[in-house]
């Protein structure tokens, strides 16, 4: 049985569509990432998970509950927000605790668990700051530390690295899949950014106008996307015209020749972009008029801008719209 | 060059002029009040002569002062409570479920500021016959001063929630296991302190300076005892409307204070671990 369904489930706004025919179905112990443009929806059904938000039709389950009637406090949900939501008037410690007086666990428990919660988040010896004395990174492991606390059957993150800087984002996400991983809860985590999604995630579901596109392993959704829009969503994406349709092929699933027989296409070389373990050129084609970017391992191909090359697939990795 | 003609000179002389505008006629009433000289002798050159607390002292000596002032205090304080308990709850929904409603729930609010007290006296005429079990009761003007301080308890709660991420602290409680109202005791209320006190310090001020209803309900409030007490003791009805000025003035210093925006706000700011 899935931990966290979604059953057909359709959201407005107004006029505007926010979910329609939203179906996920997400299993114990599961991390899925929705990602997708602002405005997609992706937002929303999280929200309709924690019960800020009435479904209009479809139904939500947890395990064998029909979410639809409870309110949100009585969904035993822990969620981190995207802005810093710790209450200001609290300290750490109370913070952390906060979830667990509304559970009337004894003073006892409740010590010991804010205890392993902040050894969890790292921040042990921090109990008794207050949110202001804390910076951006560790709010939100104090955020994380506190939906943590009183054992929610689901974590639903909304987007909670988007307001950190980069290296902080890239530690807590490590982080956040640790601790994932060690407590085994079912995480729903909503983000627009595709590098995370695609590095947390067991399952990345793609959203585009309130509908889930593809959802599957990230590297399913980046080399079978299901859909053109899929496909230039997640991961770069050459887009060369033929006659069938546009050609969409991934930088990486193009080869370089100087040899000009047998090529797919032929074209001229315009820039090299030396990044390191990998190269990108960037070639202008003869025949259709399209700027392509072909990434390879640095040292397998040595052209300079102005050269004549060519141009194959390997194969894989091809979508025509 | 203009600029600093304006500074140095144009403000500072349109400030003293203003000043001196509100202050000489409350000098004046603190001379007639406090100095044991006949009004008609009153001069510059007698300034410094014969002031005196006496006719404060006596008005304070009456017995009807301190049941008119503890009324008064009543008042303010059942005010300021009912105040909060309507209020919190009312602007919090209104900004989280009808956020394009607040516009009209302002303007609403303000009416009471437009409309004069005497316009609320005729509503209670109309009403007395069918509420004299209500209207009895001292207390009951603590509806009526409500609605008469709705101007300022909205404008205090409004402004304190609007300095809060309301609806993430509530979403967040709300998410960890709390209902509704635990939300607004446990998290809303102790985020909205210096809020609550301005609106607890600005019923006071309303309350100590409402006279036309209380006179008309003849209820012995402080402002009521003052006017009637002016009527018997000039001076020290004057030296009471004094005391009154200061007590507020001195209220509005106390929220200047408390509404001093806190250093210790919580950064939003990018942050590094």
């Amino acid at each position: 049985m899935s931990a966290l369904e979604f059953h057909r489930v359709r959201k407005l706004f107004g006029a505007t569509v926010a979910l329609t025919d939203f179906e996920l179905a997400i299993g114990p112990g599961e991390f899925v990432s929705l990602l997708g443009p602002s405005g997609c929806g992706k937002t929303t059904a999280l929200r309709i998970a924690a019960g800020f938000e009435r479904a209009d039709i479809g139904t939500v389950r947890l395990g064998d509950r029909d979410l639809s009637p409870i309110p949100a406090h009585k969904r035993n949900m822990g969620m981190v927000f995207q802005s810093y939501s710790l209450f200001p008037n609290l300290d750490v410690r109370r913070n952390v605790a906060f979830g667990l007086k509304a559970r009337r666990v004894d003073a006892v428990t409740i010590a010991r668990r804010v205890d392993e919660m902040l050894e969890t988040v790292q921040l042990t010896g921090l109990g008794d700051r207050y949110p202001h004395q804390l910076s951006g990174g560790q709010q939100q492991r104090v955020a994380l530390a506190r939906a943590l606390a009183s054992q929610p059957e689901v974590l639903l993150l909304d987007e909670p690295l988007s307001a950190l800087d980069a290296r902080v984002r890239s530690d807590l996400r490590d982080e956040i899949k640790r601790i994932q991983r060690e407590t085994g809860v079912t995480t729903l985590f909503v983000t627009h950014d595709q590098d995370e999604a695609l590095a947390m995630s067991d399952r990345v579901g793609v959203m585009s106008n309130g509908c889930l596109e593809q959802i599957g392993a990230p590297h399913e959704v980046y080399q079978s996307p299901a859909s053109p829009f899929v496909a230039r969503f997640v991961g770069s994406i050459n887009e060369i015209p033929s006659a069938a349709g546009t050609i969409l092929v991934r930088p990486e699933a193009l080869e370089i020749h100087d040899d000009m027989a047998n090529a797919t296409w032929t074209g001229t070389m315009v820039a090299s972009t030396f990044q390191g373990p990998s190269t990108i050129f960037e070639i202008r084609l003869d025949v259709v008029d399209a700027l392509v970017r072909v990434h390879t391992a640095t040292g397998r191909h040595h052209s300079s801008p102005g050269d004549r090359v060519s141009i194959s697939m390997k194969g894989t990795h091809i979508l025509i719209d | 060059m203009k600029d600093r003609l304006f500074g140095r000179f144009v403000a500072p002389a349109i400030l003293a002029v203003a000043a001196g505008f509100f202050l000489l006629p409350l000098f004046a009433m603190l001379r007639f009040a406090l100095q044991n000289i006949q009004v008609i002798d009153l001069r510059w050159s007698n300034i410094f002569e014969k002031w005196s607390l006496a006719p404060l002292w006596s008005a304070f000596s009456d017995d009807q002062f301190g049941r008119a002032l503890t009324l008064s205090l009543q008042l303010a304080f059942g005010t300021g409570l009912v105040s909060l308990i309507l209020l919190v709850p009312t602007i919090v929904w209104v900004h989280l479920r009808l956020p394009r409603a607040r516009s009209a729930v302002e303007f609403l609010t303000i009416l009471p500021y437009v409309i004069p007290a005497i316009g609320m006296v005729a509503g209670i005429m109309v009403i007395k016959p069918h509420a004299r079990w209500f209207l009895n009761s001292d207390l009951s003007l603590i509806p009526f001063y409500v609605v008469l301080a709705l101007p300022f308890t909205f404008r205090s709660i409004d402004t304190g929630l609007k300095a809060i991420d309301l609806r993430t602290l509530v979403e967040a409680s709300r998410s960890l296991g709390f209902g509704w109202i635990p939300t607004i005791v446990r998290v809303i209320v102790p985020n909205l302190r210096s809020a609550i006190l301005s609106c607890l310090f600005l019923t006071v001020a309303v309350v100590l300076g409402e006279y036309t209803i209380a006179d008309v309900l003849l209820k012995r409030t402080f402002p009521a005892f003052m006017g009637e007490y002016r009527g018997s003791d000039p001076k020290g009805g004057y030296g009471l409307a004094i005391l009154s000025l200061v007590v507020t003035t001195l209220i509005f210093m106390i929220i200047g204070f408390v509404s001093r925006p806190r250093s210790m706000r919580r950064p939003r700011t990018k942050g590094t671990t």
